[in-house]
C-alpha cells in the first residue's frame, strides 16, 4: 500500500509540474498506475465493487486535481470506474440471474441519494430513468430489443454496487479484481494501439492526388498519413508550422523522411492555401461530450478556414481523448497559458518589462494559450479507434465508455 | 393562493364531456371566473394558458381583479363541489381530472407530476384484478386527462411517461398483480419527488456554465431557470441578468422581482430590445414548456426569436427543462402544434376586423439550441432527440 | 525556434538525468542573503520564507532545483535558522522520493564565504554542485549548462565555475537593471565564454570603466556587456569550496570571490558564463526585484512556477480572464472591481466598491469597502478597513489598517503593525513593531547606511538579531505609548528613519515605480556630472574609454552618427553665435549631444571646429585675405570654447585632420589658405606645435594625393621644426 501511495504521489507531482506531456502518454501512465493501484487494493468481503470504486475515485480525484487541464487523466479514471461497474454487473448477473431484489435495489437507491445528491434524484426517478436515462446506454439498448428482462435489471444497472452487496458475495470475491485488472489491461492495450487502429482507416479517407492540410504535430496524424502512403496512395501534405512551438517543422521533416510530398506553410497562410486543400486532418487534445474539440492553438482558425471553403475538417482522436464533460467557458477553464518565453525572448524585451518606472505595471503583456476550442459545428468527422463518427454522435460513444455516475469524480473535486 | 382552475376546469369537463350544465350559482365566490368558465369554451384562452397564469401568478389587471375577488373564496368549496359533481357521474373521467386538479394545487408541483399522481390514484381506487384491466383503466384515465387539456405538453408528457412505464413494466413483470400494483403506486409517489429534485439537479448542473462576470438573458418566468439563478446567487457567483418583459402576461416582471430579492443585478428589457442588448449577453437561459422529439423546445412566445438572435451573434442558448417535459411531439413548423391561445391586452380597443395573433408559444428548432440542462444530465439537442426516440420506440 | 529550445530543454531534463546518475547532482542553497535590504521585515522572518505571490520564496527555488534534476539539496540556514528548519520540516520537501533536502544550521556565519567554509568542513559535497540562494526564481533547465561545465572541466581543470547570465537591459537613465541592481559590466571572451571582467558597482564609476591592458593583450577578442543580468546561479566545482577556505577574506560571492579569481591569475582559475535565453532566472535582492519578479510570475515568465499550477503545496488557484488569479473560496463583493494581473489568495474577503489592480493579496485577508489597492503586496491575514488607500506598498502578515489610512508609494509595513485611522504613512517609510536598531548598536549598522549601493555581506548574526529582537520586544510595551503618535491614533509600530546615506537612494529599491520627477532629476544630474568630469579634464583618452553600447555598432552606423552629430553641433554653434549664448551653455549642449550620439570628445572638437570655419566662410568676404580675417575673428571670439574641447594633443590632431578634410572636400576655398590658417591657429594657441608636427609625421607615410596640403605647409612645418630645435 505505501508503495502504491508513493507511486500515486509521484505521478501527481509529475502531473502538477507538467512533466508528463501528451494525452496519450498521460492516459497510459494513468491506466498503468490505476492497474497497480487496483491490484494492491485489499478488498472487504462485502460490497467489493463499491469499495473499489470509492478507492479509485479517491485516487482519481487527486490525479484530476493535479492537472485539471489534462483531461485524459479524468477520462481514464472514469473508464476504469466504468470497467469496475461493468465487471461487477456481469458477475452479478451471472450469479443472480438477474432476478428479483427489486425492493432492495430501491433501498439502495435511497442510500445512494444521500451520497451524491446530484445524481441520486435520477436514480430515484426510477420510471424516468428506466425509460429515459441509460446510466450506461447498453442497459437501455439491451432492454428494448428483448424487453423481457428489462426494468428490474436495468434499474439495478445503475446502482450495481448496491446490488452486489445484497447479492451473492462469495462466488465473485476474487474474481472481480481479477476481471477488472484484465479489463484495465485491455484498456492499456487499447490506448497503446489506438494509432494503428485509427491509421487502418486512412485508406478510406485519403485518395489519390489529394492535398491534405494539418497543423502542428500529432503522432496520430503522422501514423494516419503514413498508413495511407503505405497503401500506395500518393498525395501531398501541407503542414502549418504551428506557432509558437513550431512543432510543424519537425513534423514536416519526419513526413518528408518517410517519403511524403510535404509543404511547410506559416499558420497565417492557412486561409490562403485552404482552397487547394481537399481535406484537413488534425489531432486533438480532447474531444468533449458535445463534439467540440480542445485542440492545439491555431486549429480554430484552420477549422474556420476549412468551413469557409467547405473543406472537410477531420479530427483524429483515440478513444482515451473522449471526455464525458461539456465544455463551459472552454477558452478559459480548459486552457493552459504557457510561458510567454515561447513567443518572445525575455532579454530582448526586458526593457519593455521594466516595472521600475511609469505606472509600475509592464506595458507589454504576452498571452500564450496552449489550446483552442473548436465548436462541434466546424468538425465534419471524428475518426476514432472504432471508426468515423459525426460530432453529434460523440455523446453516444461516451455513453458506451463511461457511466454517468462517474461524472461525480469531477464534481467532487471541483466543489 | 388562489386556484381557480379547479372549479373552472371541472366546468369545462362538464360541458365538453358530459354535457352537463353546471349551475354557475354554485360558485358565487368567483363570479368572473365562473362566468368565464361557463360561458366558455372561451376559445381565445386556452386551458394551458390559464394554468400557466395561475401557476406563474401572471399579473395582468384582469387576473389581478379575479384573484382579489377570489381571495376570500375557499377553493375547498369549489373542490368539494367538483368532487360532488364529479362523484355522481362518470367516476373515472371525473376522479382523475379532479385528482389532477387537487394535486396541482400544491404550489411547486409540476403539472406532469400532478398527472402521474392522479393516475396513481386511479390505480389505488381501481377494482381491476388483472394487469390488463388495470392497464385499460389507466389508459382511459390518461386519455381523458390528456384530452382535458390538449394544449399542456407536460401533462401529456407526464401521462405518456407513466403509461409507458406501466405497460412496459407490467408486460415484463413476473410478480403477482398485487405487488405489481403496489410497485406502480410506489413509483408514482416517487415521481413526485423527482419534480423537486429535478430542479435542484438542473440548477447544480448548470452552475459550471455560469461564470463570474457573465450576463445572462432570460425570457419569461420559469421555475427551473429561477432555481438555476438562485443557486448561482447562493454560490456567490457574480453575474447579472437581463429579463425580458414577457408580454403580454409580463412574466419577466415577476422573474425580475424574484431576482431582485436575491440581490442579483437585473435589467428589464422590453421584448423587442433583445437584439439590441444581445451584444452584452454571454448566454441565454430559457425554460421550456416541452422538449420535443427533434430536440427543439416549445416555450413561451418569443423564445424562437431570441434563439435566432443569439445564434446570429454566436451566443449560447441553454435550456433548462426537467425530463418529464420531454414529449412525443415532432412539430414540423410553428403552426404544427396545438396552439395555446391567450388574451392580449393592448390597452386600447382593437377593432374587431383586426386579427390578433394570440398564440402563447412558439417552437424553437434544435439547431438554435446549444445545450439542454435536464435532470438526466447536460444534453445536446441531438441527444434529447435520441433519448426520446428510444423511449417511445 | 527560441521557444522550442526552452521546451526541449525542459523535456530533456530526464534524458540527461540518466547520464548524470553516476554522481548525484548536489546543490547548496543559502537560505540567508547576508544582507539587510529587506529590513525591517527580515528581523522577524527570514527572507526565504517571505511570500512571493503567495508562496514562500524558498519553495520556488526548491521546486526549480527539483525539476531541474537536482538530487540532493543542502539548505544552509543562518538567520532565523529555526524558522527555516521548522518550515522545511513541516513542508512536503522532506521525504520526497529522489529529492533529499538536508539543512545545515549555523549560528555564526556572517557571509556566503563563511557558509561555504562551513560546508566544506562538513565534507558533504562530492562533485560539481549548484550554488544558489534561497530567493532565486528560475525555470531554467540545468542540463545544458552542466554539460558545458563538465566538458570544460575535462579539458581544463581550472574552470571552476560557470555563472548563469541572462540578457536584460538596464535603464539608460537610472543605470539600474529592472531587478533594481546596479548596472553590471562584464567582459566575456565571445569564443570561450570565459568571464574576464566583472563590475557590479559600475554606477559609482560615473560611466567609465577601466580594463586591465593585459586583458586586451591576452585575448584576441573581448565582448563587453552592460546588458547582462547576473542570475546568481553558479555551477561550481568542489574546488570553489576549498578556495573559500584557503582565502579567509573571501566573504562575498561576487565582490570577493569572482573578482578575486579574475584579478588574481596566479592560481589560474577561470570562470565561465552560460547565457540563458528562453528560460527565466532572477534573484530577489531588494524590494524592487521583489516587485519585478512578482510581476514576472504573474505574467507567467516563470512557467510552470505560476500560481495556477500547483508546483508545490500552494492552494488551488484558477487563472481567469486577463491574468486574474483567484483561489477557489474568495468572497468578492459584487461591486468590487478586480483589475487584471491580480492574485487573490483563498479565504480572502473583499468588500463593496473596492478596487484592486496589479496586486497580490494573500490568504485570509479581510478588505473592507471603498478600499483602493494598486500595485501592492498584501500578505496573509491582513485587515484593511473601509476607505483605505494603498499604492505600491508591501503589507506583511497580520497588519491592521484602520479605516481611512493611506499608504503612499513605497511603504513597507512589517508584521502586525497597526496603522491608525486616517493616518497617512509617508512615502518610502518602513514601519515595524520593532524599533530601529540605534546607530552604535554594532558595526552592522554602518554597513546598513551604505546598503543602497549593493549587497552587503554584513552579519545578520542570527543570535544577535534574535537577541536584538527580544530586547526590542520587551521595550515595546514602554514605547507603545510613544508609538501611538507615530502611526496614528490607535496604531502600533515605529517608523524607521531612513539612514542619511540611503535617503536619496530609497526610491531605487522600493516596490514603487520611480516617480517621473525623479527620473527628470536623474537625467539632469547625469549631464551635470559629466560636465564636471570634463572640466576636470579627466576624460580618458579614447583608447581607454570604451563606450559599451557602441561596441557592437558597425562602422556604418558610426559614420552616419558622426555626420548627423556634426550637423547638430553646427546648428548649436550657429545658434550660440546668433543668440549670443554663453560658452558654458554651448559646452553643455554639445556635451549632451555627444552623449546622445555616443561619440568621443575628439569628435566634438572636430565638429566644433568645422562649425566655426563654416561660420567664417559664410560671413561676407571678397578676397581670401578677408576670409582669413573672418576666420581670425571667429577663432578669437570662440577661442575658449574650442580650447575646452582640445585638452590634449589627440584632439588637436583631430582638428587638423578635420581642417584638411574640409580643404579637400567640402570647402575648397580654404585649400589655398591652409597654411595661413594653420599658422593663425598656432598663433592663437589653439594648436600646439607638437600636434602639427605629429600630424605632419603621420602624413609623411600617406599617399601622394593626400600630401597636397602637407606640401603647402612644408615651409611652416620646417619653421616649426627649426623653432623647436632652437628652443632646445
Amino acid at each position: 500500500m505505501p508503495d502504491v501511495q508513493s507511486m500515486v504521489n509521484e505521478f501527481v507531482i509529475k502531473l502538477k509540474k507538467r512533466k508528463v506531456e501528451g494525452s496519450k502518454s498521460t492516459a497510459k501512465l494513468t491506466a498503468e498506475l490505476l492497474r497497480s493501484f487496483i491490484s494492491q487494493q485489499r478488498l472487504p468481503h462485502s460490497n467489493q465493487a463499491g469499495a473499489l470504486i470509492d478507492a479509485v475515485k479517491a485516487v482519481g480525484e487527486k490525479l484530476i486535481a493535479a492537472n485539471p487541464v489534462e483531461l485524459a487523466v479524468g477520462n481514464v479514471v472514469r473508464r476504469v470506474l466504468h470497467i469496475i461497474r461493468e465487471e461487477d454487473l456481469s458477475l452479478t448477473t451471472a450469479a443472480v440471474g438477474g432476478l428479483s431484489l427489486a425492493a432492495e435495489s430501491d433501498d439502495e437507491n435511497d442510500t445512494e441519494q444521500d451520497d451524491h445528491p446530484v445524481l441520486s434524484a435520477t436514480a430515484v426517478a426510477a420510471a424516468a430513468r428506466n425509460a429515459l436515462r441509460p446510466p450506461s446506454l447498453q442497459t437501455l439498448l439491451e432492454d428494448i430489443p428483448h424487453s423481457a428482462v428489462a426494468p428490474p435489471t436495468s434499474s439495478s444497472g445503475g446502482d450495481s454496487e448496491g446490488k452486489s452487496k445484497s447479492a451473492d458475495k462469495n462466488s465473485m470475491t476474487r474474481k472481480l479484481k481479477h476481471n477488472v485488472i484484465e479489463a484495465v489491461n485491455e484498456l492499456i492495450q487499447e490506448i497503446s494501439t489506438c494509432h494503428e487502429q485509427i491509421a487502418e482507416q486512412a485508406v478510406e479517407h485519403i485518395h489519390h492526388n489529394e492535398v491534405i492540410l494539418t497543423l502542428g504535430s500529432s503522432r496520430t496524424v503522422m501514423e494516419f498519413l503514413c498508413a495511407a502512403k503505405e497503401k500506395k496512395r500518393s498525395f501531398r501534405v501541407f503542414v502549418a508550422e504551428g506557432a509558437p512551438r513550431y512543432q510543424g517543422h519537425a513534423f514536416a521533416k519526419e513526413l518528408a523522411g518517410r517519403g511524403l510530398q510535404t509543404t511547410v506553410i506559416t499558420d497565417s497562410a492557412v486561409f490562403a492555401m485552404i482552397s487547394r486543400v481537399n481535406m484537413v486532418i488534425v489531432g486533438a487534445h480532447a474531444v468533449m461530450a458535445n463534439g467540440g474539440v480542445i485542440a492545439p492553438v491555431g486549429l480554430n482558425m484552420v477549422a474556420l478556414a476549412a468551413q469557409r471553403h467547405a473543406v472537410p475538417f477531420v479530427v483524429l482522436a483515440g478513444v482515451h481523448k473522449l471526455c464525458p464533460l461539456y465544455p463551459h467557458n472552454p477558452e478559459v477553464l480548459l486552457n493552459e497559458l504557457k510561458s510567454p518565453s515561447e513567443l518572445l525572448d525575455f532579454g530582448e524585451f526586458s526593457d519593455c518589462l521594466d516595472v521600475g518606472s511609469g505606472t509600475g505595471s509592464p506595458l507589454l503583456h504576452v498571452v500564450n494559450p496552449a489550446f483552442d476550442y473548436v465548436p462541434p459545428n466546424l468538425v465534419n468527422l471524428f475518426i476514432t479507434d472504432t471508426g468515423g463518427h459525426n460530432p453529434s454522435y460523440i455523446y453516444r460513444l461516451i455513453a458506451d465508455y463511461y457511466s454517468a455516475d462517474d461524472l461525480v469524480v469531477r464534481r467532487k473535486s471541483a466543489s | 393562493m388562489w386556484y381557480r382552475s379547479a372549479s373552472f376546469i371541472l366546468d369545462r369537463q362538464h360541458q365538453q364531456q358530459n354535457d352537463t350544465v353546471t349551475n354557475p350559482d354554485s360558485r358565487p365566490l368567483s363570479p368572473s371566473s365562473s362566468a368565464m368558465a361557463t360561458e366558455n369554451p372561451n376559445p381565445s384562452i386556452s386551458m394551458y394558458y390559464q394554468t400557466r397564469a395561475a401557476h406563474h401568478g401572471v399579473v395582468t389587471s384582469d387576473w389581478l381583479a379575479q384573484a382579489q375577488a377570489a381571495v376570500g373564496g375557499n377553493s375547498d368549496d369549489a373542490v368539494s363541489d367538483n368532487c360532488v359533481s364529479g362523484g355522481d357521474e362518470e367516476c373515472k373521467g371525473f376522479s382523475v381530472v379532479d385528482e389532477f386538479n387537487n394535486w396541482r394545487k400544491q404550489p411547486d408541483l409540476a403539472e406532469a407530476v400532478a398527472a402521474i399522481r392522479a393516475l396513481a390514484s386511479v390505480i389505488r381506487s381501481s377494482q381491476a384484478t388483472t394487469m390488463m384491466e388495470l392497464e385499460i383503466e389507466l389508459k382511459k384515465a390518461s386519455d381523458s386527462l390528456k384530452s382535458w387539456d390538449t394544449t399542456s405538453i407536460s401533462l401529456t408528457a407526464g401521462c405518456d411517461l407513466f403509461m409507458r412505464y406501466v405497460t412496459r413494466t407490467s408486460a415484463l413483470e413476473y410478480e403477482d398483480f398485487n405487488s405489481a400494483k403496489s410497485r406502480l403506486l410506489e413509483r408514482a409517489e416517487k415521481f413526485g419527488e423527482i419534480s423537486y429534485k429535478a430542479r435542484r439537479i438542473i440548477a447544480m448542473l448548470s452552475q459550471d456554465f455560469i461564470f463570474d462576470g457573465c450576463t445572462i438573458l432570460v425570457h419569461g418566468f420559469s421555475r427551473v431557470v429561477l432555481e438555476v439563478l438562485r443557486t448561482a446567487a447562493q454560490n456567490k457567483k457574480l453575474f447579472r441578468v437581463f429579463c425580458t418583459e414577457g408580454r403580454p402576461d409580463r412574466t419577466g416582471l415577476r422573474l425580475s422581482n424574484e431576482l431582485a430579492k436575491l440581490d442579483v443585478p437585473v435589467k428589464l428589457l422590453i421584448d423587442s430590445a433583445v437584439a439590441y442588448s444581445m451584444d452584452e449577453v454571454d448566454m441565454v437561459f430559457v425554460g421550456a414548456d416541452g422538449v420535443v422529439e427533434s430536440g427543439g423546445i416549445i416555450n413561451m412566445m418569443g423564445t424562437y426569436q431570441i434563439a435566432l438572435v443569439a445564434k446570429s451573434m454566436n451566443k449560447p442558448v441553454y435550456v433548462a427543462a426537467e425530463s418529464y417535459k420531454f414529449a412525443r411531439l415532432y412539430p414540423l413548423d410553428q403552426k404544427d402544434m396545438v396552439p395555446a391561445l391567450r388574451p392580449i391586452d393592448f390597452g386600447v380597443p382593437i377593432p374587431s376586423k383586426v386579427e390578433v395573433e394570440t398564440s402563447a408559444r412558439d417552437y424553437t428548432p434544435p439547431q438554435y439550441l446549444t445545450l439542454l440542462f435536464t435532470d438526466l444530465g447536460v444534453l445536446t439537442p441531438s441527444v434529447v432527440s435520441d433519448e426520446l426516440i428510444q423511449l417511445y420506440l | 525556434m527560441v521557444a522550442k529550445k526552452g521546451n526541449k530543454g525542459g523535456m530533456g531534463g530526464e534524458d540527461a538525468e540518466e547520464e548524470l546518475t553516476r554522481v548525484p547532482l548536489q546543490a547548496i542553497l543559502l537560505a540567508d542573503s547576508f544582507a539587510t535590504l529587506f529590513r525591517p521585515i527580515t528581523l522577524e522572518r527570514p527572507k526565504v520564507l517571505l511570500p512571493l505571490v503567495n508562496a514562500p520564496m524558498i519553495d520556488y527555488t526548491l521546486a526549480w532545483l527539483e525539476s531541474a534534476g537536482v538530487d540532493e539539496v543542502f539548505v544552509f540556514c543562518c538567520a532565523h535558522s529555526k524558522q527555516v528548519i521548522d518550515y522545511l520540516e513541516n513542508s512536503k520537501w522532506f521525504g520526497q522520493p529522489n529529492f533529499s533536502v538536508t539543512t545545515i544550521e549555523s549560528y555564526n556565519s556572517t557571509s556566503a564565504g563563511d557558509a561555504l567554509r562551513l560546508i566544506y568542513e562538513k565534507h558533504v559535497i562530492r562533485g560539481d554542485f549548484i550554488l544558489v540562494t534561497g530567493d532565486t526564481v528560475s525555470n531554467m533547465p540545468l542540463t545544458q549548462a552542466l554539460k558545458e561545465h563538465k566538458e570544460r572541466r575535462r579539458k581544463d581543470s581550472n574552470a571552476v565555475m560557470t555563472m548563469v547570465i541572462k540578457q536584460s537591459k538596464s535603464s539608460p537613465i537610472t543605470h539600474q537593471s529592472r531587478l533594481g541592481t546596479e548596472e553590471l559590466f562584464m567582459a566575456i571572451d565571445p569564443e570561450t565564454k570565459q568571464l574576464l571582467y566583472y563590475e557590479d558597482k559600475a554606477a559609482a564609476l560615473k560611466g567609465t570603466i577601466s580594463l586591465d591592458k593585459a586583458l586586451l593583450m591576452d585575448n584576441s577578442s573581448i565582448s563587453l556587456h552592460n546588458d547582462k543580468q547576473d542570475c546568481y546561479i553558479d555551477i561550481c566545482s568542489p574546488e570553489v569550496l576549498s578556495l573559500f577556505t584557503d582565502n579567509f577574506d573571501y566573504q562575498h560571492l561576487r565582490r570577493h570571490f569572482v573578482k578575486g579569481l579574475l584579478v588574481d591569475d596566479i592560481m589560474g582559475y577561470k570562470i565561465f558564463t552560460h547565457e540563458i535565453h528562453s528560460s527565466y532566472a532572477a534573484r530577489i535582492d531588494n524590494y524592487r526585484s521583489y516587485d519585478t519578479i512578482s510581476k514576472d510570475i504573474i505574467q507567467r515568465w516563470t512557467y510552470p512556477l505560476v500560481p495556477d499550477v500547483q508546483f508545490f503545496g500552494n492552494s488551488v488557484t484558477k487563472l481567469e480572464r486577463q491574468g486574474m488569479y483567484r483561489a477557489s473560496d474568495v468572497e468578492l463583493s459584487r461591486s468590487a472591481k478586480i483589475g487584471p494581473f491580480t492574485v487573490i489568495g483563498s479565504g480572502t474577503k473583499i468588500g463593496n466598491y473596492t478596487e484592486v489592480s496589479n496586486s497580490v493579496i494573500g490568504e485570509g485577508c479581510v478588505i473592507g469597502s471603498d478600499v483602493s489597492i494598486d500595485g501592492c503586496y498584501i500578505w496573509d491575514k491582513v485587515t484593511i478597513e473601509d476607505g483605505c488607500k494603498l499604492k505600491h506598498a508591501i503589507v506583511c502578515d497580520g497588519v491592521i489598517m484602520k479605516s481611512g489610512a493611506v499608504l503612499e508609494a513605497g511603504v513597507v509595513l512589517s508584521f502586525k503593525v497597526i496603522i491608525g485611522s486616517r493616518f497617512v504613512v509617508p512615502a518610502y517609510s518602513k514601519v515595524s513593531l520593532l524599533q530601529q536598531p540605534v546607530k552604535q548598536d554594532s558595526d552592522e549598522e554602518l554597513e546598513y547606511a551604505d546598503n543602497s549601493s549593493g549587497n552587503i555581506e554584513i552579519a545578520t548574526l542570527s543570535n544577535a538579531a534574535e537577541k536584538l529582537e527580544e530586547e526590542l520586544r520587551t521595550e515595546l510595551s514602554d514605547s507603545q505609548i510613544q508609538s501611538v503618535s507615530e502611526v496614528g491614533n490607535g496604531g502600533a509600530g515605529f517608523i524607521w528613519s531612513v539612514s542619511e546615506g540611503g535617503h536619496d537612494e530609497e526610491w531605487r529599491h522600493s516596490v514603487a515605480p520611480i516617480p517621473m520627477d525623479r527620473l527628470v532629476e536623474i537625467i539632469k544630474n547625469a549631464t551635470d556630472e559629466l560636465d564636471i568630469s570634463n572640466e576636470d579634464g579627466n576624460i580618458l583618452p579614447p583608447s581607454g574609454e570604451l563606450e559599451p553600447d557602441s561596441v557592437n555598432d558597425s562602422d556604418e552606423d558610426v559614420r552616419d552618427d558622426s555626420v548627423q552629430f556634426e550637423k547638430e553641433v553646427e546648428a548649436t554653434f550657429l545658434r550660440a553665435v546668433n543668440e549670443n549664448v554663453k560658452e558654458d551653455h554651448v559646452i553643455l549642449e554639445v556635451n549632451s549631444l555627444r552623449l546622445s550620439y555616443n561619440l568621443a570628445a575628439t569628435d566634438c572638437a572636430g565638429a566644433l571646429f568645422y562649425a566655426m570655419m563654416k561660420l567664417a566662410l559664410d560671413a561676407p568676404h571678397g578676397s581670401p585675405g578677408e576670409l582669413v580675417k573672418n576666420v581670425a575673428a571667429v577663432i578669437t571670439k570662440w577661442n575658449k570654447l574650442l580650447k575646452y574641447y582640445l585638452p590634449s594633443i589627440d584632439e588637436e590632431i583631430e582638428v587638423i585632420l578635420k581642417f584638411e578634410e574640409m580643404c579637400l572636400e567640402s570647402t575648397k576655398e580654404y585649400s589655398t589658405l591652409f597654411v595661413q590658417i594653420l599658422h593663425l591657429l598656432y598663433d592663437k594657441d589653439i594648436l600646439e606645435e607638437d600636434a602639427i608636427l605629429n600630424w605632419a609625421s603621420e602624413k609623411e607615410e600617406a599617399d601622394e594625393s593626400d600630401k597636397l596640403l602637407l606640401k603647402q605647409a612644408e615651409k611652416f612645418i620646417q619653421w616649426l621644426n627649426e623653432a623647436s630645435e632652437e628652443e632646445e
